[in-house]
Parts: C-alpha cells; structure tokens; sequence
C-alpha cells in the first residue's frame, strides 16, 4: 500500500512526488508520457528556449545601437529546435533523478481509477493494481479547440504541434490573442514571418492589466505583427481563416494556423465517477488545502481548471502534500505572478486596476516609464517600458505591480513577496535595492506616490 | 466614603444580569438590608439587598440593562458626596479587587497596549496568575489566544503553545488592527502562519485548526432552549398560499408618496400585513390563544409578537392591544419596539412569548419564497411572510398575465388547532390582504 499515488507527472505531480518522498511517505506516480507535463515538454521551457534564440537574434540585429556591428546575422532554424529539445531533455531527466533520489515509484503508464475501498484507492495501470491511501489528481490540461466550421484538426497548429515545425513559415495567422499566442508571436515575429492576431475580445492578453496588454500591441504593431481584436473567427477554408469584425466578414490565408484560445481541464478517461469528484466549470474542486469533496482525494494544477500557472501547479502540489502530511498549510491565490515571455516581457502580481474597479476596492495608483531606472537605459537602447503599482487608497498596502519591459520577470518574485507580506508603501522605502539594477524602478515609483 | 454597589454573581456560569426593577430612586434615603432592585438571569431572579446604609447616589443601569456580574451598578453615600472615584478607571480596579476576593486564581484583565480589543461585555479574558506571568515572560500577547482551562480561562500550558506556534502579523494587518481595534489572532493564514489583513476582516479558523471554539450569549442560549422546547412540545405544522399584491403595493405607493409629503408615518408593506392579521385574528379567536396544558386561555385583546433580528439575536417584542391601533399607530408601535430591541433598552416584559397572543416573522426582505416558522409557545401559531414574486394568473377571458403574489405561511400547533380552521384562518389573512383598505 502506497501513502500516496499521484496521476500524472507535470509540475503539479512530480513536485508533489518530490516533496512527499522527501518526508518519507511511499509515492507512486503514473505519467502517460514523459515527466514535466505540458510545462516541460512542450509548455514553458520549450518556448522560453525559443524565446531566448529570438532575443540573441534581434540583439544581434540591433547590435549597432550599442555600437556592435554584426554583419549578416542569419539563424539555423534547426539548430533552434535542436538545442530546445536538448535543453527539454536534460531537464526532463533532472525531473528523473531528483525523483529516483526521493524513492518516488515512476509508472509510464495510463492510470485510472479502479475502485474506492474503506480506507483506500485502487489505482489501475497496465493491467496491475496500486492501492494508495490517498491519490492526487494532476492530469493537468490540453489545448482547447474550439468548434470552428471547417476546422480540420490535422491542418491546425496547437502550442503541441507548432514546436515540432521544420522550419519557419512565411505568414502565420494565430487564433487567441493571449499568453500562448503572443509569446508565438513574438517568437515568430523576430523570426521574420509575416504573424497576424485575430482576438475575439476588444485587447489582447485576457486578464492582463489593460495598459500593459495595448503597450505590448502597440509595439508589436510597430514590428509588423497585424491585430485583428474584437473579431470572430467563423469559418478556416484550407489555408483561409474567415473571421466578422464589426459585422463585416474578412479573411487572411497563411502558410500556418496556430489555436491558441484556451486550455481546458484533463478529466476524462480517469473513471473519475467512481470516486464521486465534485466537478465546478469543468475542472476538479478543491478548497485552499487542496481537498476535493472526497476525504482522500486531492488535486492540483491545471486539472481545477483556474490559475492555469505551472507555479501555481507545483504550489498546489506542496500544498496537497503537506495537507496530507498534517501539515498546517494552504494556498493563497492574491500574490502568484503571471509573466509573458515575449520580446518586451509583461511580468504581473496583484490587482489589475480594472479588477480594483470591478471589485470596488479602493486605491491609488503610479505609472513610471522603466526608464527612471538606470539600469533600463543601459540596457534597453531605444526601448519604452512602464511599470504601474496599486495601493490601498487608506493604508498604502501594495496591491498590485505590473511591469512591460525586460528583464522584468525577474524582478516580480520581489513584488510578490510585497502584496504576500502587506507590505505598504513606507515598508518597501525602507528596503534597500541593488544599485544599478532595473528593481529598482519598484522603489522609485513608491516615492512617486508622495508627489 | 462612598461605597458602590455591584451586580452579585449568580453561579460559575452567569456572565450577566438583567437589572428588571429599580426599587429605589436616586436621592432615595437607603437603610441597611433595604432591596434596592431586582434582577434576572437566563434560569432565575434574585433581588439586592443593600449592604450600606446612606443615599442612593447614582443609578449607573436602567432597568432593563444587561449588566456583567461585578460591575458596579449603583453608589451609595452620604448626600453630595463625589462619586468621581467611580470614574471607569476606578471601576475596573475596585472590579479587579472583588474578582480576587471572589475567586483566587482568576482575575479580569482589561488590555492595556497599542491593540485594545472593543470587546462584548461580559467577554472579559481569564487568564490563571501563573499564565499571564508566564506570557509576560514570553512576551506574548494573550489576547487573541484561546484558554484550555475552565470555562475558557487561558492556564500557563496555552501560553507555553502559543509561545511555541507563535507568529508575525503582516504591517497592513497591524495598521488595520490598530484602527479598528480588532483582535489580532494568535495564527494567521499568510505566509508562515502570518497574521493577514484577511485573518482580521473574516475572523478565518487558523491554520491548522477546522473551527473556533466561542461561548454561547446569554441570548442565543435563551433562544436555542426556546426553539428546542417549541419543537420538542409541540406539534407544529405549515400551510402556505399566497396573496395578490396588487393592493399591497399600491397602498405602499401612496404612504411612501404621503411620508415624503410630510405624513408622520412609514407605513410598510410588514405593517400592512401585520394590520390585516389583526383583523384576520378579530374573525378566528381560536387562533388568538394560549394553550396551557388542559387549558386554553382565548384572548379577548390581539397582542402582536414581531420577529425582529438583531445584533445579539432574534427578538420577539410584543406590541400590546393591537387590536386598538390604526394602521398609522399600529406602525409607530412596530417601529418602537424593533427599535428598542436594535437599541437594546426593551421591556423585557414585552419579550416574553407569554406577552403575545400572535406572531408574525417577516423574511420577505431577504427574498425567501417560503419557510416554516417556529411557534413562539404558549402561542398557537405564527406567519411567516414572504417575499413578492410575479406569478401568472388567470385575468378572465383566457387572458394570462405576471400578478405579484406575497407569500405567506403559517405554522400551528396541531394540538390547540386542527387543519381546517387553520386553512381558513390563513384564508382570512389572505383576503384582508387584498381587500386592505386605509387612508394615508
């Protein structure tokens, strides 16, 4: 009898499988595929891999700003997608090891539920049983293809099948202009294709704050990259996507189609049925222990269908564990960053001040140009980036950092530790930030408040 | 000097008392032994006796009050005498020293740092005098911590566990806490079991427990015993219907314009069913009743009991010879009670459920569509209205339309009343409802 028998090897699952080896439980974990989930193979890393090769790109045309010359910069496409798959399976078997070190049983096999005894599950895979005491539920997500007239599977692209192209195509039309189609954007947009957006909402980026996401348009507009908002896509006709904008019907043909409108939970196949898992908007239900209504069953990751985030996963994943373990812990939702690696990046934490508006939650706010750091200036020849902080309007607490510009991703852990502390604004003065850095845009813009 | 007189305690588990009598005013001359007022717990009533001799001085509650056990109700001394000792200050230490004669190892802690917590009366901390060293010591602030000991009082062990999970508060936490004077908890729900500005606004269990362990007001125990002994001893049971609205809301649209006019009454769509349940009770005195054991007890007068909710709990205030009133008093009086109970100065008398001969619980406002009230014994029955809903009805000639219908049920005890007279009694409401008829 295992403690613990975890579906599914994203970075829900085989953080969870670490963790809980560490404290000793029995742990068996079942992937179908490769370890790392969508995340690791063909998620975060292998784009932010590509993402780098199309930054050294542009840096290296742009060269001549910082008085570098380079003559005839060209790129082997191949050799991109060579060292994204080298850099996936170093980091897939990293995943192995720690695992393997932890005492974690790995099935590469299809799990599903078998049955629900008294005090345990029975987990099918490959014809063999595995009771566990408890089960985590980790299947993660897959792209969500919407019921588009005409649309033939095998024709499209998902975030799956566009890592494993041969070669860059000529013009690229992507449908969903969100986290997954801009960063393929950007990428491709540097790879010199001709990248058209086509987004049902009237800006790009979702939930992202609204003048992060028209910054990123507008400068990504000026890069050639064609946006098509408020329009919605009615008919794809071979190479030909049909789409209404303002009740006029328009087309583009392009040598490649990428959906990128959504993920939607992994629920089927696991006879999840015979646990009886409370199911809310398509994805598993859990409570901030990562419980589902069943004593013994606990999910996490992009199976509960919200904060579709691989570090929101893996924190569910401790969460679980720990929850498990009866160690008192819990998640908090307020202060998970959300990042878009594009070519500016867009690196966020908190409340967007539309969210503080809907919520009606009262608050003041600054905007900076990111080049009130030094930092930026020195690095960014010629480029505009902003940053913008939320604070209560009767306490100053933080309540939201939003940053466009480089290399802002790395910065925003430190404006989640702020909202996750509550820290106001006279507590963050008091911090002392590296000099010359481009963190320290986040202090610069505090004093502003005072103005 | 003068001496203060204080609320005696009545057993371990009196918090407080219900001052129901003054017996002497102030200026009064007082003799040893002379009974100065009566007063009541949630079980039994006791009166005072002076234990001075001289003049009552001041009168520090009404009657009425609920007053913690050892608080100073009243002072006794010589005429003119300065009663400024008693200021709260004095209060409190002449509070701390009784506490210590009364009771050796419990004493009343009143906060003194920047955190001072508005607490209910009669919430006081209890803390052992080994505890509260030991926190001293430890540098703990055992306000927010829960006591292990009898009835809840903090011993040395909860200090030393407190001492041992003991965590931060967020800055946003501590300035939120400082303003509203909420209690900081011992355990938070951020990062490190961080106190947070949400631990403070939704008092959340802390981590690693599943609840929070309070003790029971005075008033909800009154209440829970009330409600149990209604469905214990009785046998209960609801039949809905419906009134057309149509009147209703007519009626209240020409109050609401004669109020705004300058009429001197609100007159709401409650108190226009109240009115028509009077009316309704005037038709079916069988309904208007007590049932006591082998008796019945068929009231010539309405007494009209009203559910009211407030801060401490569901009340139930009577309002006396309802039958009297116009529409126009009837509402005044409703209002005065409800108020009185939100206020907290009722006459406790009105509370009884022997005061009332009917009542009526209002949950329309909430949007409740129906629900089953619970008897208020030795009443027979209760209604309980309902919110308005666009029903379709028949309009004649096969023409359908949305009519606005009030729900209402009524609850009644089987044993006084049978199915029938109860059906046509509610038939009665039904129809005064939409046959009411009054002058703004």
């Amino acid at each position: 009898m295992y403690d613990v028998g975890i579906i599914g090897g994203g970075p829900a699952g085989y953080v969870a499988a670490e963790r809980a080896g560490q404290k000793g439980l029995s742990v068996v974990l079942f992937d179908k595929k490769k370890l790392g989930g969508v995340c690791l193979n063909e998620g975060c890393i292998p784009t932010k891999t590509l993402l780098y090769s199309a930054k050294l790109y542009d840096n290296a045309r742009e060269g001549s700003k910082y008085g570098i010359n380079c003559s005839e910069v060209t790129f082997d496409f191949a050799k991109i997608m060579q060292r994204k798959n080298k850099v996936v399976t170093k980091l897939v078997a990293g995943i192995g090891a720690a695992l393997k070190k932890g005492n974690v049983e790995v099935v590469y096999a299809n799990a599903e539920i078998a049955e629900r005894a008294s005090d345990h599950i029975k987990i099918k895979a490959q014809d063999n049983i595995y009771e566990c005491r408890n089960i985590l539920l980790a299947t993660g997500s897959e792209a969500l293809i919407p019921p588009i007239k005409g649309l033939v599977r095998e024709e499209i692209l998902t975030n799956r099948e566009i890592l494993e192209i041969n070669s860059v195509p000529q013009s690229l039309t992507i449908i969903g202009g969100g986290v997954i189609g801009m960063e393929f954007a950007s990428f491709f947009n540097s790879m010199g294709c001709k990248v058209s957006v086509i987004e049902m909402l009237d800006e790009i980026l979702g939930p992202t704050d609204r003048e992060m996401s028209a910054l990123l348009r507008q400068d990504f507009a000026k890069k050639g990259i064609e946006f098509y908002l408020g329009s919605k896509v009615v008919e794809i006709k071979g190479k030909e996507v049909l789409f209404e904008r303002n009740g006029k019907t328009e087309s583009i043909i392009s040598e490649q189609i990428l959906i990128s409108v959504g993920r939607k939970p992994v629920i089927q196949g696991l006879n999840m049925e015979i646990l009886g898992v409370e199911v809310l908007r398509d994805g598993v239900k859990i409570d901030d222990r990562c419980r589902t209504n069943i004593p013994n069953v606990f999910a996490a990751g992009d199976i509960t269908g919200f904060s579709l985030l691989a570090h929101t996963a893996s924190r569910e994943g401790e969460v679980a564990i720990n929850t498990i373990c009866g160690i008192p812990d819990r998640m908090r939702y307020n202060a998970i960053p959300s990042i878009v690696y594009t070519n500016p990046e867009i690196s966020c934490v908190g409340l967007t001040e539309e969210e503080a508006k809907a919520k009606k939650i009262g608050y003041k706010v600054r905007t900076l140009p990111m080049a009130f750091a030094g930092r930026f200036v020195v690095e960014n020849e010629g480029k505009n980036g902003l940053v913008k902080i939320l604070v209560g309007e009767k306490f100053n607490e933080i309540l939201g950092v939003h940053m466009i510009g480089n290399p802002s991703s790395e910065i925003i852990f430190g404006a989640a530790i702020m909202i996750e502390m509550q820290m106001r604004i006279s507590d963050v003065e008091q911090i002392v930030f590296p000099h010359p850095t481009v963190s320290e845009i986040l202090k610069e813009t505090m004093f502003s408040f005072h103005e | 000097m003068a001496n203060p007189v204080i609320m005696p305690r009545q057993g371990q588990s009196v918090e407080s008392c219900i001052i129901s009598n003054w017996f002497k005013n102030e200026g009064d001359e007082i003799k040893k032994g002379d009974m100065l007022f009566s007063y009541e717990t949630d079980k039994a009533a006791f009166e005072c006796e002076s234990e001075f001799a001289g003049v009552l001085l001041k009168r520090l509650y009404q009657e009425g009050d609920e007053v913690p056990v050892l608080k100073i109700v009243a002072i006794i001394g010589k005429p003119g005498e300065s009663i400024d000792q008693f200021s709260d200050e004095s209060v409190d230490s002449t509070h701390e020293g009784m506490v210590s004669v009364e009771s050796k190892e419990e004493e009343d802690f009143t906060p003194t740092n920047g955190l001072t917590v508005a607490r209910l009366e009669g919430e006081k901390i209890k803390i052992s005098p080994r505890a509260r060293k030991k926190a001293k010591g430890l540098g703990i602030n055992y306000e927010g911590i829960g006591g292990s000991g009898p009835e809840g009082r903090i011993i040395e062990q909860d200090v030393i566990l407190a001492a041992k999970t003991r965590s931060f508060t967020t800055p946003l936490a501590k300035a939120i806490a400082n303003e509203s004077g909420k209690t900081i908890p011992s355990q938070g729900t951020g990062i490190g079991n961080r106190v947070t500005s949400f631990d403070l606004l939704s008092p959340a269990p802390s981590v690693g427990e599943e609840f929070e362990i309070r003790k029971l007001s005075n008033m909800r125990k009154i209440i829970a015993a009330k409600m149990k002994e209604s469905l214990q001893n009785s046998a209960q049971l609801t039949h809905h219907t419906s009134a057309d609205a149509r009147r209703l809301l007519e009626l209240r649209k020409k109050a609401k314009e004669s109020f705004e006019k300058g009429a001197s009454e609100n007159i709401t769509i409650n108190d226009m069913v109240c009115f028509a349940v009077i009316r309704a009770l005037k038709k079916h005195p069988m309904v208007n009743c007590h049932l006591l054991g082998d008796t019945i007890s068929i009231f010539h007068k309405v007494h009209l009991g009203l559910a009211v909710d407030t801060d401490r709990g569901l009340m139930v205030p009577t309002v006396k010879n309802a039958d009297d009133l116009s529409i126009q008093g009837l509402a005044a009086q409703l209002k005065a009670v409800a108020n009185s109970c939100k206020k907290g100065n009722i006459n406790p008398e009105l509370l009884a459920s022997e005061a009332a001969t009917f009542s009526v619980s209002n949950l329309g406002s909430y949007g409740v569509e129906l629900f089953t009230p619970v008897i208020n014994l030795p009443q027979v029955a209760i209604l309980g209205v309902n919110t308005i809903i666009n029903r379709p009805t028949d309009l004649g000639n096969g023409v359908f339309g949305f009519v606005p219908f009030i729900g209402l049920s009524l609850t009644y005890d089987h044993r006084a009343l049978d199915g029938a007279p109860a059906s046509a009694f509610l038939r009665e409401i039904r129809l005064e409802i939409e046959n009411l008829d009054f002058t703004v």
